[in-house]
């Protein structure tokens, strides 16, 4: 097997670690702004795929299935994001004969449309959230949609079919406003997804959004993991996620990962795969959609599971058996928890931050794991893409000792140049509703909506006045080195060079 | 040794002696022995000597503006500003070079992207923190804030407009 890794980033870098373990030859793929990115420098072979914006790099099939022929790959690993949901990717490269480690393009177009997902839950008898089960086109009158509404109950949710990322999604709350949410939900979904069909869903009250992660093999086994805690979501984004869940009992667990297990054996699924759920207060759980993919928060999962999830995922693109115990990994070892540390201004409405990475001092010591993005010191986050700069997930014998250690590492972790959501961390990890497990989908938004814009970096007096010993100390040496203060400044801007070539190294 | 080093908006006059690894600072009305070790080009390590020895690590790098210092410390960045560095703009008389206040607010785009909403027109009173704009970019919408209370002078972008990075926005007085 040699592997084509059709992403950047973090995930690049992670297909790639698990690839070399295993001893595969791995291919990375490159747009301009990312020559000297993680991903490049850690493959065996990389090949550039053109500009930097993703129409005409990381989102063009017919380059990274003309590069997977000219290195003799024979099989594509698409990461999450960019084409990794894409049916017509997964069918592309099957017809070009290369192996697309992922589900098989009908399970991933039948899961991909939400309705079509919910026809299959439903089917598998698995409950969803109340709503409409066709899809709606712009041919459906708004007196029909605003009966369906009625008849749902509001708040609604107007959705599109194609949707994801809260994008194309409006909160209803009374009847006279449904006709322009609907308008601008299809013009969203339109401009976004190329699909202007919507579905109408019930808003549920206080739900926590808990997901399952799956392995399946060609053979029809399925095996599911202990579920991730993904309610700490911003703008319905999630960033911090953490496993297990203190709302779930070993018998919500059990019910679960049932549930989950036999929405993928409908579909015929294989490989990695997530479904996600809400849990209401009462213990009370609904289908919302699958993930077709491996996750962002995946490593979670590895943490308390002790599975190397891309591994498998290699090994069953090859044809293996799936060898797990269900029982395993249905027991939960300990507890993890990921922060996803994005390169934004928390003091800026969570701003995206691009430019240069001058310098970091990155956590470590018991528990901790990094998984860097593309930036290493001295290179630019580039503007092209999601800033995700790192992940940063740490495990505990439980979720206090995990809470611990994750502020501890966030203490630790210094990064210089941009503006990071580092601080913003530090703050959640601190709030007692967090600490307590007091918490649902509505958490996050609604505590920033209260804080109303209170800074969260703020830095104490006492760190003025060493700011300013340090400043008179490097002005110092500066003047004693040559006088002139602009060695002082040549030596500085030279600095960082330096410092990052040796972090590089490191 | 004599330096004039602005912290946060307030300029003080620090007077610095050195002996062996020892550093003798005088500054507001204060005084400080510190013992420094360089970690490496740019990070050193501080140790406050005294009753109880307090040990702090600071990066020094260099900012935008010339003279300016960027301090980062555990507890966050600081950013510092050298008296007396050669091309400075304008020192202490008419208040910081560091956002100091005055003059029309000028919003601009800090990255390349599409404009999805403009929230207010000419003439339009916004308080502080209020949108102005919303772009998207990076895979996300976001609101450009006005950073404090004024009148909109100027709009120059509509909706739909692909602007590139510090593309001048909007001008609020």
């Amino acid at each position: 097997m040699k592997v084509l890794i059709a992403n950047r980033g973090e995930i690049a870098v992670r297909v790639i670690r698990a690839c070399r373990e295993l001893a595969i030859p791995t291919v990375a793929v490159y747009s301009d702004c990312d020559r000297a990115s993680l991903h490049v420098r850690f493959a065996d072979e990389a090949y550039a795929i053109g500009p930097s914006a993703p129409s005409e790099s990381y989102l063009r099939i017919d380059k990274l299935i003309d590069v997977a022929r000219r290195s003799g790959a024979d099989a594509v690993h698409p990461g999450y994001g960019f084409l990794a949901e894409n049916h017509g990717f997964a069918r592309a490269c099957r017809d070009a004969g290369l192996t697309f480690i992922g589900p098989s393009p009908e399970a991933m177009e039948r899961m991909g449309s939400k309705t079509g997902a919910r026809h299959v839950a439903i089917e598998a008898g698995v409950p969803v959230v109340p709503g409409t089960v066709e899809p709606l086109g712009p041919s459906v009158s708004d007196q029909e949609i605003t009966r369906l509404a009625e008849q749902i109950g509001y708040p609604v949710f107007v959705k599109a079919v194609a949707g994801g990322g809260g994008k194309g999604m409006r909160l209803v709350t009374a009847p006279e406003d449904l006709a322009s949410a609907v308008r601008a939900a299809r013009s969203e979904a339109g401009s976004s997804f190329g699909d202007p069909h919507i579905y109408i869903e019930r808003q549920l009250q206080f739900p926590r959004h808990i997901e399952i992660q799956l392995l399946a093999d060609r053979f029809g086994h399925v095996v599911p993991f202990v579920e991730r805690e993904c309610s700490i979501q911003r703008r319905h984004q999630k960033v911090l996620e953490e496993s297990p869940s203190v709302a779930v009992t070993a018998e919500i667990r059990a019910a679960l990962a049932s549930a989950a297990c036999a929405v993928a054996r409908a579909v015929g699924y294989t490989n990695a795969g997530t479904i996600e759920f809400l849990l209401d207060r009462d213990g009370r759980f609904y289908f919302l959609e699958m993930n077709t993919r491996l996750q962002v928060e995946h490593p979670i999962t590895e943490l308390v599971s002790g599975v190397d999830l891309v591994h498998w995922q290699l090994k069953i693109a090859q044809g293996e058996r799936l060898t797990l115990d269900p029982e395993a990994t249905l027991r939960p070892r300990g507890h993890a928890i990921d922060c996803r540390i994005y390169a934004e201004d928390p003091d800026n409405g969570f701003m995206p931050s691009p430019g240069r990475l001058l310098g970091r001092r990155v956590p470590g010591g018991p528990g901790i794991r990094r998984d860097d993005g593309g930036a290493t010191p001295g290179l630019d986050v580039p503007i092209f893409y999601d800033p995700l700069l790192a992940k940063l997930s740490v495990w505990g014998g439980d979720r206090e000792q995990a809470i611990l250690r994750m502020s501890r590492a966030l203490g630790e972790y210094e990064v210089r140049g941009i503006k990071t959501s580092i601080p913003f961390f530090r703050w959640l990890l601190d709030d007692d509703d967090f600490r307590q497990g007091r918490f649902d989908t509505t958490f996050l938004d609604r505590e920033l909506a209260r804080r109303n814009g209170t800074p969260f970096v703020s830095v104490p007096e006492e760190a003025e006045h060493i700011a300013l010993l340090a400043a008179a100390i490097h002005a110092y040496e500066g003047a004693a080195r040559g006088g002139a203060a602009k060695d002082a400044q040549k030596m500085l801007s030279r600095g960082w060079t330096v410092k990052g070539r040796l972090d590089g190294l490191r | 040794m004599n330096f004039e080093i602005e912290v946060n908006g307030r300029s003080r006059t620090v007077k610095i002696e050195r002996t062996g690894s020892r550093y003798r600072i005088e500054s507001d009305g204060r005084l400080d022995v510190v013992d420094v070790a360089r970690v490496d080009r740019t990070t050193i390590s501080m140790i406050l000597l005294g009753e109880r020895e307090t040990s702090h690590e600071a990066t020094l790098l260099e900012g935008r503006e010339p003279g300016e210092v960027e301090v980062y410390l555990r507890s966050g960045v600081v950013r510092t500003l050298m008296a007396g560095a050669p091309g400075q703009r304008r020192w202490s008389a008419a208040g910081s070079v560091l956002g100091g206040p005055g003059g029309p607010q000028r919003i601009t785009a800090p990255m390349p992207g599409k404009i999805v909403k403009v929230l207010v027109k000419p003439g339009d009173h916004v308080t502080a923190r209020q949108g102005v704009v919303v772009i998207e970019a990076m895979k996300m919408e976001n609101e450009l804030r006005a950073s404090r209370d004024g009148q909109v002078k100027d709009i120059h972008v509509a909706e739909g407009d692909l602007v590139d990075a510090g593309r001048l926005l909007a001008v609020i007085e």
